[in-house]
């Protein structure tokens, strides 16, 4: 029995493809498991060097980690919906019916990807406060506190244009509020102070680019579609690479 | 498992028994379980996945549809339902068939051409006559005809456009022929 299990581990491990993926051996000896460590990319985001204090679970509470859950959880889940769901009026509201209806799992797809979005949300604000409060964005840590800022502000953006696409009533008042808010921006909106001394009206200020018209209608559906999947997902991506190699250079701050 | 070389001792026949301690088969039992809980987890995700991808309503067009009744349609080759459709309602002195308007080289709508009596493929030249029959170019079997029935109640032509008669034509001289008395049976018939 035992003979066996070994023959078949040994046949296992030695090919050229076990090879290829895992570059180290069993981690029961001290330089295996260093070589986990370096050589394993989930393992790798965290700092070689990480002080006592900062491993204890209530001194970070895993948030950051989470929030990259989260993360991946609503990619893997959005490219599924992306599958059944077209960003045309005509049709948006019934595809998410039918996910919620005739697709096998597409209410499974539908709420995972609903409930990470909030979760990831609340996640990023209890991270941010974390840091805050532990003075974890102290020097030489300041520049990763601004590109958190940078990513709390892409995952507020990506929640707000996730929630127009359902096209329900919620979606489409949502979204008339917050880009009436767009046009009181200053100096690019057109109700914002020194907006109208600029010359900004309805059809050229920073509402107008984002809705793609004055009301929010088929092209607001279709920009808040493409920046939702594509764009935003993309500049959070480049942050969050940024993220992470800071936080290996910088390593974790350790209690106060 | 077996320290100190008692593996091969006669001392110790219950070792002989067996190279697998208790300690041993319970750790095997626990990595088991818990890697087959992982792995079943891991399957059945993707089974659901895997499902998720075969749409259970689909907006397409019908398949089966009424084409109105038999006395609309008059001797010869009716164009009419061609794009909507896709279909030819043909009827000759004995009574209706519904041809598919799909070319069986690789799939181009052909167009009726009256003057010739001729179904003739835009894409590659196939040639087919008024039964079906290819008589030119690349195609490799005959036009498909549909099932047609007459509904009960209103009297009209049910067309199913997927269920469809495909025999194996003969090579002549004339072209890839089939029997026109073996192709006018029910469901693909309608002897008005």
């Amino acid at each position: 029995m035992n003979k066996l299990l070994d023959q078949i581990r040994e046949n296992v491990t030695q090919t050229q493809v076990w090879k290829s993926i895992f570059r180290h051996g069993y981690p029961n000896t001290d330089a295996n498991r260093a070589l986990v460590m370096f050589s394993n990319v989930i393992l790798h985001l965290h700092p070689v060097r990480v002080r006592r204090g900062a491993l204890k679970i209530k001194f970070t509470w895993c948030l950051g980690g989470l929030t990259f859950f989260f993360f991946v959880l609503l990619a893997v889940t959005g490219v599924f919906l992306m599958f059944y769901y077209v960003p045309d009026t005509r049709r948006a509201y019934n595809d998410i019916k039918d996910l919620g209806t005739v697709i096998y799992f597409g209410s499974l797809f539908r709420a995972l990807h609903r409930w990470s979005a909030h979760a990831m949300v609340f996640s990023v604000w209890m991270h941010m406060t974390r840091v805050f409060l532990t003075g974890s964005y102290k020097p030489p840590r300041e520049f990763n506190w601004v590109v958190g800022v940078i990513l709390l502000v892409v995952t507020l953006v990506m929640s707000w244009t996730g929630y127009l696409l359902p096209w329900d009533q919620l979606a489409l008042w949502a979204v008339t509020v917050g880009s009436k808010m767009a046009e009181a921006t200053p100096l690019v909106g057109n109700a914002g102070p020194f907006g109208p001394e600029l010359g900004m009206t309805i059809n050229n200020d920073v509402a107008f680019v984002l809705l793609g018209g004055t009301v929010v209608g088929q092209s607001a559906l279709l920009r808040f579609y493409v920046l939702h999947c594509l764009g935003l997902p993309l500049v959070m991506a480049l942050f969050m690479a940024v993220h992470f190699w800071r936080i290996r250079k910088d390593g974790f701050s350790g209690p106060l | 498992m077996n320290p100190g070389g008692k593996k091969d001792s006669p001392q110790n026949p219950q070792q002989q028994q067996t190279d697998v301690t208790r300690r041993r088969f319970f750790t095997l039992m626990g990595l088991g379980i818990g890697w087959g809980g992982f792995a079943a987890a891991l399957g059945g995700s993707g089974v659901g996945a895997l499902r998720y991808m075969f749409p259970n309503v689909l907006y397409e067009p019908p398949t089966v549809f009424k084409i109105g009744k038999p006395d609309d349609y008059g001797i010869g080759v009716d164009n009419k339902l061609k794009k909507e459709r896709q279909i030819w309602v043909v009827r000759n002195e004995r009574g209706i068939y519904v041809m598919v308007a799909i070319c069986r080289h690789l799939g181009c709508t052909p167009n009726w051409f009256d003057d010739q009596k001729k179904f003739r493929c835009p894409c590659h030249g196939s040639i087919y006559d008024v039964a079906g029959n290819v008589v030119g170019g690349p195609a490799p079997r005959t036009l498909w005809r549909a099932a047609l029935s007459i509904d009960p109640v209103d009297g009209q032509i049910v067309v199913n456009f997927t269920q469809r008669q495909d025999p194996d034509p003969k090579g002549t001289e004339e072209g890839l022929m089939v029997d026109e008395k073996s192709r006018e049976v029910p469901p693909f018939f309608l002897e008005v």
